[in-house]
């Protein structure tokens, strides 16, 4: 163990001072917020921001007592002006401006009929089609006080019914937003630790390669087994993905903090469910690392990989395929049977119990049981492909090669 | 008479069906250069490698200081592979110092001896240098310092000298032997015959896996301390054959080799040859250890004799 952790330390230091490495930590934090935030930045930019002027025709004279107060022109981006002009003199005159323009008639039908008539140019956004609904209810209440309903009669019509939905769980109320954020935020933190080691974890498989091109596996096992040299690269890359994690951490908590300051993220994420989740994340790097270290030991020229070893490194991304039915159906078939294979295993739980309410602790005990009999296994044939595929140089495995190994 | 550190007995070795290494069985002395010498395909990185315990051997012994443990202690052994490199974007001290790490030698102490080595071998001031930004020698030089930084009892050289230029091959050499007059005691892999005749002090030739030749350098030379002789002209081969202290003729078109048993005076050799031999020219050597190399690896009867009494 005392060697592993040279090893490790090595590995880690190396590449905690490699450039690109150092490049990369700080930049995948920086362009998950641009990510995040680039949509709604750019549609932005496609609005228009200059107001629509509406000219209100009132022969009703319900705008300035019944109508205004219950809109905000401002947040509409109105420019409203009260008219006395006709509407065929509006016409006339707004043919000449090249601005946003609506005339917009509140007469006796508005009221009556519930008919209202507004008129645009060519320069007023198809929003304002949306952004005029809000004279609706306003003018609706007005329609049932001329009807001659009292003020509580027009309350029960124009409030509607509205469904709110409370959970009782153990003594306390809670929201159903507030529970959900509750198990998606230990669980998303785990995500993110499961996604930056299995992440740094694929460097493994860069550096046991390298280690074959650059030859100097067999100076360095003149000093170490080849166990050691394996556990060793796995822990050191387990440093690596926890600093990026600690990294990333710092660079997104206060932006988290800062965004969603009405919830208690903190209160979310340091909950009694996270160690479980952190440990389903902390297997699942230790299967995908044996896994990479071993097909590494493989592997001198990258270029020339077989479809069987370019599979393998596909493995940690096969659970996207069962993304949709997890979040539709969190305890259905799909959800079940990717629970149960090792390589889909460590993702599917930490998303279908970031969902679920009530946790299935029966198939969690399985799947971790599956999920540390599988990282023994193969551990195991890691330790064997790795042994003897670190020291041949020169070429890459066969499939046959491998499987001679294995049985050997 | 010095320490034996190393003892190599009986060593087997078997790839699939096909075995690499037949018995094999030789001690590394303290203070004593040895060489392991054999054509390509002989054996001498599979026994090096099980020195190493980088392969498992299927059977036999190795030993380190007589101590009768079952692992070699690593730390204090050298080792320079024929098949080596370093990482490339590292400094030079960084994998110095990380290889004397993993032999748990004392940090401060290997930075001395790296700057004190990297002085001698012309990379002063280069210890901040990334390896990827160095000449093949200079790399060459740095993983010679890197086997030998942690001041091995038991350093295993595998083709040391290969690809090296004349001045790299003489200060290698130098410090080789100034090592082996420290007390290190030097298993070494070479190809070039001049080189061991040079150093060696003990000698161990593989063929084929089976050890053909082994022993101290002057009783290896004691041994094949025969003679040849080179007759050009038209010979019948038989009646050659039936010359005293002829062992063995080969004979090409008109050029016949009379190899001669070692116990024979050469002048009075000379003066008993049958006076109707057809000489054109004549010569009379001795036998290199350059030809025995050859010999053994060109699978000619030279040593067939000494074969058959190993195997």
């Amino acid at each position: 163990m005392r060697n592993s952790l040279k090893v490790a330390r090595w590995e880690f230091k190396r590449n905690a001072k490699n450039k690109s490495f150092v490049i990369s930590l700080f930049l995948t934090p920086v362009l998950f917020i641009l990510f995040a935030t680039l949509p709604s930045l750019l549609s932005g930019l496609g609005s228009n921001d200059e107001p629509v002027n509406v000219n209100v025709s009132d022969p009703a004279g319900i705008w300035e007592e019944h109508i205004e107060p219950y809109i905000s022109p401002s947040d509409l981006n109105w420019e409203v002006r009260v008219e006395t002009m006709s509407q065929d003199e509006w016409m006339n005159t707004s043919q000449e401006d090249e601005s946003a323009a609506v005339f917009l008639v509140l007469d006796e039908a508005a009221i009556h009929d519930g008919q209202v008539t507004y008129y645009s140019n060519d320069s007023t956004p198809d929003s304002f089609a949306v952004d005029i609904q809000h004279l609706g209810p306003p003018l609706q209440q007005l329609s049932l006080q001329h009807a001659g309903l009292s003020d509580e009669q027009m309350n029960a019509v124009t409030s509607g019914v509205q469904f709110n939905a409370e959970q009782v769980s153990g003594q306390e109320t809670t929201t159903s937003e507030t529970n959900s954020l509750e198990r998606i935020v230990p669980g998303a933190f785990a995500g993110l630790i499961l996604f930056s080691i299995v992440m740094t974890g694929m460097m493994i498989f860069q550096s046991a390669s390298q280690e074959k091109k650059e030859k100097v596996s067999e100076i360095v096992l003149s000093s170490l087994t080849p166990a050691d040299l394996m556990q060793g690269k796995i822990i050191g890359y387990f440093w690596l993905g926890m600093l990026q994690v600690g990294v990333w951490l710092i660079v997104a908590l206060p932006i988290v903090l800062w965004r969603f300051n009405e919830f208690p993220i903190l209160e979310f994420l340091l909950v009694p469910e996270l160690p479980v989740l952190i440990l389903i994340a902390l297997i699942g790097y230790l299967l995908f690392a044996a896994l990479f270290v071993g097909l590494g030991a493989t592997i001198e020229d990258i270029s020339s990989t077989s479809n069987f070893q370019g599979m393998i490194m596909m493995l940690p991304f096969s659970p996207l395929i069962l993304i949709r039915p997890i979040l539709s159906d969190p305890n259905g078939l799909a959800a079940q049977i990717g629970t149960y294979i090792p390589f889909t295993s460590p993702t599917v739980l930490i998303m279908r119990l970031s969902l679920l309410e009530e946790w299935p602790w029966i198939e969690i005990g399985i799947a971790i049981t599956l999920l540390i009999l599988s990282v023994w296994i193969v551990m195991k044939l890691a330790g064997k492909i790795f042994e003897v595929g670190i020291l041949l140089y020169g070429k890459n495995a066969s499939m046959s090669d491998i499987v001679k190994w294995v049985r050997s | 008479m010095p320490n034996t550190v190393l003892t190599v007995q009986n060593l087997r070795k078997s790839f699939k069906e096909q075995q690499v290494l037949y018995d094999v069985s030789f001690n590394v002395k303290k203070g004593e250069i040895t060489a392991l010498l054999g054509p390509n395909g002989a054996g001498k990185s599979t026994t090096i490698r099980s020195i190493m315990g980088i392969i498992y051997p299927d059977h036999g012994t190795i030993h380190f200081n007589g101590e009768q443990k079952s692992q070699i202690p690593k730390h204090k052994i050298g080792y320079l592979p024929e098949e080596r490199g370093l990482y490339k974007n590292v400094k030079i001290m960084d994998i110095l110092l990380y290889f004397a790490e993993l032999k748990d030698y004392p940090l401060k102490k290997a930075k001395e001896r790296a700057l004190s080595y990297l002085k001698k071998f012309g990379l002063e001031g280069k210890e901040k240098v990334s390896i990827e930004e160095l000449s093949k020698g200079m790399g060459q030089k740095v993983q010679f310092i890197a086997s030998i930084i942690h001041e091995p009892e038991l350093l295993i050289l595998d083709e040391p000298f290969s690809g090296l230029d004349p001045v790299s091959q003489d200060v290698f050499k130098e410090e080789i032997r100034a090592l082996a007059k420290s007390g290190t005691a030097i298993l070494l892999s070479a190809h070039q015959m001049n080189v061991v005749e040079e150093m060696a002090d003990r000698l161990i030739m593989l063929h084929k896996g089976k050890q053909v030749i082994s022993g101290s350098m002057e009783e290896v030379k004691r041994q094949y301390a025969s003679f040849k002789c080179t007759i050009h002209g038209k010979n019948d081969e038989k009646k050659l054959q039936s010359i005293a202290y002829v062992t063995r003729v080969e004979q090409t078109d008109n050029v016949s080799i009379l190899f001669l048993d070692q116990n024979l005076s050469p002048s009075e050799w000379i003066r008993e040859l049958p006076s109707d031999i057809h000489i054109e020219e004549f010569r009379l050597d001795r036998i290199s250890l350059h030809e025995i190399f050859i010999d053994v690896a060109s699978d000619r009867t030279l040593t067939r004799e000494e074969e058959e009494n190993y195997a």
